[in-house]
């Protein structure tokens, strides 16, 4: 080519270009607006096509746009991700501004429902879905916190108020006659092991073995998500719903999807708060003066007065700094997306030398390969540590031998200190400050989820798609206690350390089917089938020793140089030291599973599902269980009789379907031998080949409606749940192997739970400045035994004069966990002792720990720039147990010891000698609103060039709660089960015992991009 | 494009039964009975777990002790004030008012039980005649036990499945086995003493002693005889122990139960090895809770302030009879006890700080000063220190705070083959014998000689002898006493001569039926 005939081309085509720009120019026309979301927050991203055409543009980050388009253009389509698109006429608009309407208002949004997603028309069974936007606002630990009052029949309850505290989650009503009762989680398709990796260290003199084998309560499972990186939860409820997950389905699933890179250009998203804690409410005991008053009502030795004046719940609580930072960069193209998050929290406890401190990466990518994309990819990662300083808190120790009941039972006249010094004295009576200087227990748990998942679509209707996992996830725990703890007999002189290791891995392999196919142009077939294997190991090792020396007045033991034990526990007495490791039996699950979707003309959709789950814990009699579950669903709006411009959306729905659980240890149904110490070895478990799942069948009818075209939505579902074959820790039948082993038993009896749920969303203003929102949910749920043989005992009592004492019962014709104790007729005014129906030889009902109903309010005000969100949560019509107030402030604690206000200030005087027992006068009603979280938040937009999308925010979470309840907290669930020590037992409910007392958290905090 | 649709197919299918798996559960660090019967010396592991499962049952204070002990005139467990009311379970032992519910008579049956299942599940694993004899002992022993209890033991034959109801042998039907096992199974297979620690000869003769001489009360608990020819049979195997030579009664009392009774007693037949500092692989509270029970939390070590015995048990003995306690020798690293404070036996009045010697106060500031009237309610200003405190085995310091202490656990002592020997004397009317043997006896433990032996005194004898030794309900019933009124305790229905089955057990075994009169 000569040079000639180069610039020929070039010119050529520069005339070519520059006549079609004019001829372009003489036929177009230029429109600019700004898309906003339906609070007036701006939409980046947002694609605005020319309906028909490729002509497009797409918002920046401030919402506004400008597009060329021909001047025969009519109709614009604005569409962006998580938002509905809608189609808006030009006309002779130059300026046309929208308003997009989220998604999750909108009937196209996507659920996620296990091995698959449906559109949410498509839905027929009961599945709620929270986005990301819609969790509750704050500073959070785990997942399960963030929808605590989002969703009907779901009760979410905070176990602890120490950073990083486990929480129990109950989906439709309770039916744990074992196990945690807890839900099952998946995140992004790999279903959870359920426990924690959070080893476990059994601390002397701090109360007896709980969860994990350790005395401090167990922490929350979930603390290795970060809540940051996740985009949506979605709540699996009926059976029709979860009966794809078989036998691990019972107490419903939770699906947890994390936050995908989108195809753009690269986004980086920054965050950071801080916040400070404090403790929400007190339990209130008598002040200095008070004491001494007291002292002299009760007629008490003045030995008694110290003659101080000191708060010991003050001394060992502090303002708890809270912060959290969060950066995540994605982006990519439509052939590889990526996000890569990271996140940090410091979040202090509100009692001193308590925190958690979290470390997030996370890793979202996909792919897609082969010149016709056919091939795909997804990888991700999320890894995590976690580490905490635990309170030596304990779910069951005396008083005298746990912090907070050490600080309650505090005489206020007697100085924590002398001079410098901790006032330590030998006795009973352990000084609070003492305690928590003296006790350091150090936790750190790290976990990897790694996932690969290739996937082909082999038609454009067939796409096979493999999963492979594993989940790995290892703790080391650290405890120690002072030698100078000379009030606690094991460690006085001594000392004590502990180190615990724990190992916890779920491998995973998934291969599914799914099959779409517009068959004909009124009926959608989808189907999914599947095969998936999964291998679970748990183990863990731990070492343990006293100080050296025998523990003799003045001895040092382990020393007092403010030195961690653990560092140089090959120094402790070697008679005097105990090691242990574990490793659970091979624990494996393997399932087939499908489900066919079918959708006739919008208006008529069946759902039906069937899993096969064979489980090597199942006896040999009943290895595979079978799971089936079917769902109609009506959309009445799309029928032609039925056109009204008022009701845009009316759908009834029915499903029914079988769901089981299977938690119960491995190695129940085949006879163990097991080594003891001094070379024994004996059978330690009463084999039962005949084990299998529990068994819940559940009914669901529901009915989704909106008016005023969505402006207010909402449903109603009734659910009946039968729970059978009742999994139970049974007594052996004597003569049976030593130990009193637990007898693994499907026990004949029923639970019945059964209700409604009531969910409500409106827009009750909708101005262009100004808006409001209001989402309401409230559920009542009824529970009943029915059928078991026998009376379970259970909700056992902890602390000095209530050994051995159970308050609550599984019975018959009672609600589960019923409370069943002596009933309480008052104080005897002559005597000043209790006074008990039948003499307190026969004990009754007294009450329900189970709420009937549960409140959940979300509203949102948007002015302008600023945004109002509160979230508040109540439960109503259950009782607690106040085991503090049974005998940790007693009124018998005066000698020496702090009691509680409201006894001291109660009419009829109470007799120091009378016995603490457990009765009704300790069951309180547990009523409660909280206000959860509110923020007020100011959406600055785009400082400069750089920042974009600027968010100021502060938050209040346990503002105030509103209740008549007299603990820290009538949101509590300590766990008190009853059975064998360590492993599976009969799980207690509402039953207070000196928790860890609830923070209130301000935070300020700034979201923005770049 | 058609090759890779067959590729991902197939790919699907041979992964998908790749994957499957048979779901055979394998035990990591447990093993079945199949590597049970595949071991070597596992039947010596196994029965070293027979032995130890008697540790819960006899050590602890909450369940054979509680059935024996704290349903006699000899301990009460009072509730003081905040502590100890524990659900009312410990007051109805000693008022006898106990139900099938009650935690502790369900929990001792059950233990009782758990040795019978491990002694006879041994059997399947081919042992020894050495091996099988010990483990038959311990069932028979157990057996005993649970006839004298509750007049029904549960059995099954070796290997037989845990999960269906075992069958029930009844009150004389079960004392049969428990004859016939032990004079045709074990006393000719099994070893003589010592060592004392392991089932022997002499431990299965004073069994069988015990047998012959309740065989009319498990006959008829209300109305018991006594057959002549069951009381010969007690004379004959107390004098094949005593002319053994073996045993002799000790110049301290409190040596059979001291930390190093294994090596010094010469009056212990069958005791529960214990080595100081090592754990024994048992569970439950070891012996360190005899003395953690009774004393009040202001001594050393730190007690629970708990079980004390009545006014009236403690003025049967005379103030100079050793066995009402004395100052024991403690071991260097312990409490000096400079004072020589009474620190073993009964401790009555004002108590001593044992290393300094300076007066305790209980936690009001006022003397800790044990008195000997106590109440099942304590409601007064002194309800932290009635009672007179009991503890038989000297402390062992060093060890007290692992629990792993030195003292052996002591179930048969020679002082109970003589007094059963002078019980079945006295009741073939050879009662100037049975005089020689307890007078005999007085003088070793300092106490004056009785003029004349009448079974109201022997009775008394055995109280004194075998005090919290775990012997007193069956003695009392024995004698005839059990029904009548002590201290807290009224006249009671004869029902309650027998404990009652477990409502628990009555849910899971037909063959089961619960004690008349309950």
């Amino acid at each position: 080519m000569t040079i000639q005939r180069m610039l020929a081309k070039l010119v050529s085509s520069l005339l070519l270009c520059v006549l079609f720009t004019l001829t372009a120019f003489s036929q177009t026309k230029t429109i600019t607006g700004k898309i906003s979301d339906d609070k007036g927050q701006p939409v980046q991203g947002a694609t605005i096509t020319v309906k028909g055409t490729k002509t497009g543009a797409s918002t920046g980050a401030d919402g506004t746009y400008r597009i060329t388009v021909p001047a025969s253009a009519t109709t614009l389509v604005v569409s962006s991700v998580g938002f509905a698109s809608q189609e808006i006429t030009i006309g002779a608009q130059s300026s046309i501004d929208v308003a997009l309407v989220a998604s999750s208002q909108a009937l196209n949004e996507v659920v996620v429902v296990g091995y698959g997603t449906v559109r949410k028309k498509d839905l027929t069974g009961s599945v709620a879905s929270v986005q990301a936007k819609d969790f509750n606002k704050g500073t959070y630990t785990a997942p399960d916190q963030l929808i605590q009052g989002k969703v009907a029949g779901v009760q979410v309850t905070n176990n602890s108020g120490a950073p990083g505290g486990g929480a129990t989650v109950k989906i439709r009503g309770n039916s744990a006659v074992t196990g945690t009762g807890q839900p099952l989680y998946v995140v992004d398709g790999i279903p959870l092991d359920g426990r924690s990796a959070r080893a476990g260290v059994l601390t002397p003199d701090l109360g007896g073995a709980g969860g994990d084998k350790t005395n401090t309560p167990a922490g929350n499972p979930l603390n290795f998500i970060n809540p940051a990186d996740i985009a949506s939860i979605d709540v699996l409820k009926d059976a029709s719903a979860t009966a794809i997950y078989g036998s691990r389905g019972a107490y419903g699933v939770v699906i947890i999807t994390t936050k995908r890179g989108q195809s753009g250009a690269p986004r980086l998203d920054l965050g950071a708060s801080v916040g400070a804690s404090h403790i929400m409410r007190t339990v209130k005991v008598l002040n200095a003066s008070q004491y001494v008053q007291a002292l002299t009502y009760y007629g008490v030795p003045a030995s008694n007065n110290y003659g101080s004046s000191v708060d010991a719940m003050d001394a060992i609580t502090h303002t708890g700094v809270v912060q959290n930072y969060s950066a995540a960069i994605s982006g990519g193209t439509d052939n590889g997306k990526y996000r890569l998050s990271l996140g940090y929290l410091d979040q202090q406890g509100i009692v001193r030398k308590s925190d958690f401190k979290k470390y997030s990466v996370g890793f979202a990518s996909n792919y897609k390969f082969l010149e016709n994309k056919r091939l795909g990819l997804d990888i991700n990662v999320i890894t995590n540590q976690y580490d905490e300083n635990i309170a030596p808190i304990t779910n069951n120790a005396g008083a005298s031998n746990s912090l907070i009941g050490q600080a309650l039972q505090w005489n206020p006249t007697r100085p924590l200190k002398i001079g410098d010094s901790l006032n330590n004295f030998a006795g009973t009576i352990v000084n609070p400050l003492s305690m928590q200087l003296g006790y350091n227990d150090y936790s750190k748990v790290t976990t990897a989820l790694a996932s690969i998942s290739p996937y082909y679509k082999i038609t454009n209707d067939l796409e096979y798609r493999l999963l492979y996992s594993i989940n790995y996830s290892t703790g080391t725990r650290r405890t120690s206690m002072a030698p100078y703890l000379i009030a606690l007999p094991d460690i006085a002189y001594k000392g004590w350390a502990g180190i615990g290791n724990s190992e916890l891995i779920t491998q995973q392999v998934t291969h599914t089917l799914n099959y779409n196919k517009q068959i004909t142009t009124d009926l959608n077939l989808s189907a999914v089938v599947g095969y998936e294997y999964m291998k679970f190991t748990n183990k863990g090792s731990n070492m343990q020793g006293f100080g050296p020396g025998d523990g003799s007045v003045g001895s040092a033991g382990f020393g007092n140089y403010n030195l961690d034990f653990t560092n140089y526990i090959q120094f402790s007495n070697t008679a005097n030291r105990t090691i242990g490791s574990f490793i659970d039996p091979t624990s494996e699950l393997q399932s087939y599973f499908g489900r066919v979707n079918l959708n006739y003309k919008d208006r008529y959709l069946l759902t039906a599902t069937l899993r096969a789950d064979g489980s090597s814990k199942f006896g040999e009699n009943n290895k595979y269980g079978y799971f089936p579950s079917a769902a109609i669903a009506w959309n009445i709006a799309k029928e032609d009789f039925f056109k009204t411009d008022l009701l845009n959306q009316l759908k009834l729905r029915a499903g029914y379907g079988k769901t089981g659980n299977q938690e119960f240890p491995a190695g129940a149904a085949q006879a163990k031998y097991s080594f003891t110490a001094n070379g024994g070895l004996g059978q330690v478990n009463s084999p039962n080949a005949d084990l299998k799942w529990q068994s819940d069948a559940q009914y669901n009818f529901g009915l989704d409606f909106g008016v005023l075209n969505n402006r207010i939505s909402g449903s109603v579902d009734y659910f009946h749940k039968t729970t059978t074959d009742l999994l139970f820790p049974n007594v052996q039948i004597d003569p049976a192997p030593p130990g009193n082993v637990i007898r693994w038993t499907n026990l004949p009896g029923q639970v019945i739970n059964k209700g409604v749920e009531v969910s409500l969303t409106g827009g009750i203003v909708r101005t262009n400045d100004f808006t409001w929102d209001l989402t309401i949910n409230a559920s009542f749920i009824k529970n009943n035994v029915t059928g078991i043989p026998a009376p379970i005992q259970t909700g056992t009592l902890s602390g000095q004069g209530l050994s051995n004492t159970f308050v609550e019962t599984i019975r018959n014709g009672l609600p589960i966990n019923a409370f069943w104790t002596r009933i309480f007729e008052g104080i005897d005014k002559g005597t000043g002792q209790a006074v008990y129906q039948d003499n307190g030889n026969i004990l009754h009902y007294a009450g329900n720990p189970n709420p009937s109903t549960l409140l959940g309010i979300s509203t949102s005000l948007n002015y302008k720039k600023l945004a109002l969100i509160i979230n508040m949560n109540g439960a109503f019509g259950q009782k607690i147990y106040n085991n503090t107030l049974n005998n940790v402030i007693n009124v018998g604690n005066i000698r020496g010891r702090n009691i509680a206000l409201s006894e001291y200030q109660a009419p009829v005087k109470e007799s120091l000698s009378n016995p603490v027992t457990s009765s009704s006068r300790f069951i309180q009603s547990g009523n409660y609103l909280k206000m959860a979280n509110a923020t007020l938040s100011y959406g600055i937009g785009n400082v400069g060039k750089l920042f974009k999308n600027a968010n100021l925010y502060v938050t209040g979470q346990n503002l105030f709660v509103i209740t008549k309840y007299k603990g820290f907290d009538p949101e509590v669930n300590i766990d008190q089960a009853a059975g064998a020590s360590g492993g599976n037992q009969v799980p207690s409910v509402g039953i207070d015992y000196q928790a860890y007392p609830t923070a209130r958290t301000i935070t300020l905090g700034l979201n923005f991009s770049l | 494009m058609k090759y890779l649709k067959i590729f991902f197919v197939a790919s699907f299918l041979v992964l998908g039964s790749l994957g499957c798996t048979k779901l055979d559960e394998k035990f990591q660090g447990d093993i079945t009975p199949a590597q049970v019967a595949g071991g070597s010396n596992s039947v010596s592991s196994l029965l070293a777990s027979v032995y130890t499962s008697m540790q819960i049952t006899y050590q602890d204070q909450s369940n054979y002790m509680a059935m024996s002990e704290m349903t006699t005139d000899e301990l009460i467990g009072p509730t003081r004030g905040p502590d100890w009311d524990d659900n009312g379970v410990w007051r109805v032992l000693h008022a006898h008012a106990w139900d099938g519910d009650n935690l502790h008579i369900r929990d001792c049956f059950d233990q009782l039980n758990s040795t019978t299942f491990a002694a006879t599940d041994l059997l399947q694993y081919s042992p020894s005649a050495q091996q099988a004899a010990e483990a038959r002992f311990l069932r028979a022993f157990s057996m005993f036990n649970l006839l004298d209890g509750w007049n029904q033991v549960p059995y099954r034959d070796p290997g037989e499945s845990v999960i269906v109801p075992s069958r029930v042998r009844v009150g004389p039907d079960a004392l049969t086995y428990i004859i016939a096992q032990l004079t045709d199974s074990i006393i000719p297979n099994i070893a003589d003493a010592p060592p004392v620690n392991k089932a022997n000869k002499d431990a299965a003769r004073v069994l069988l002693m015990k047998c012959y001489l309740n065989k009319g009360v498990i006959a008829n608990r209300a109305t018991p005889t006594f057959d002549a020819a069951d009381m010969q049979q007690v004379i004959t195997l107390a004098d094949q122990i005593i002319n053994s030579g073996k045993y002799q009664l000790m110049a301290n009392y409190f040596d059979n139960f001291a930390p190093s009774n294994g090596n010094i007693s010469k009056e212990n037949i069958f005791t529960f090895n214990r080595v100081g500092g090592q754990s024994t692989g048992g569970t439950g509270n070891t012996i360190n809770s005899r003395w953690h029970l009774t004393m009040h939390y202001n001594q050393q070590p730190s007690g629970w302030n708990g079980f004390t015995t009545l006014g009236d048990f403690y003025n049967k003995f005379e103030a100079a009879d050793q066995r009402r306690g004395v100052a024991y020798p403690s071991l260097p690293t312990g409490a000096t006890n400079p004072g020589n404070r009474v620190n073993v036996g009964f401790m009555a009045g004002q108590q001593y700080d044992l290393k300094t010697d300076a007066p305790l106060t209980d936690r009001n500031g006022a003397p800790l000063t044990f008195t000997p009237d106590v109440k099942l309610i304590e409601t007064g200003d002194n309800l932290e220190v009635t009672g007179i405190r009991v503890n038989k085995y000297p402390i062992d310091y060093p060890n007290d705070g692992s629990g792993n202490v030195d003292n052996d656990y002591v179930y048969y002592r020679y002082s109970d083959v003589l007094l059963m020997k002078a019980e079945a004397l006295l009741r073939t009317n050879a009662a100037a014998g049975a005089l020689a043997i307890v007078n005999n006896l007085r003088a070793q433990r300092g106490a004056s000689a009785l003029a004349s032996l009448t079974l109201d005194n022997l009775l008394d004898e055995r109280g004194r002898e075998l005090y919290w030794e775990d012997f007193r309900r069956q003695d009392l019933i024995r004698f005839g006493k059990f029904l009548q009124p002590w201290a807290e305790k009224p006249s009671d229905d004869p029902k309650y001569l027998l404990l009652t089955i477990p409502n628990t057990q009555l849910a899971v075994n037909p063959n089961l039926k619960q004690n008349p009169g309950y």
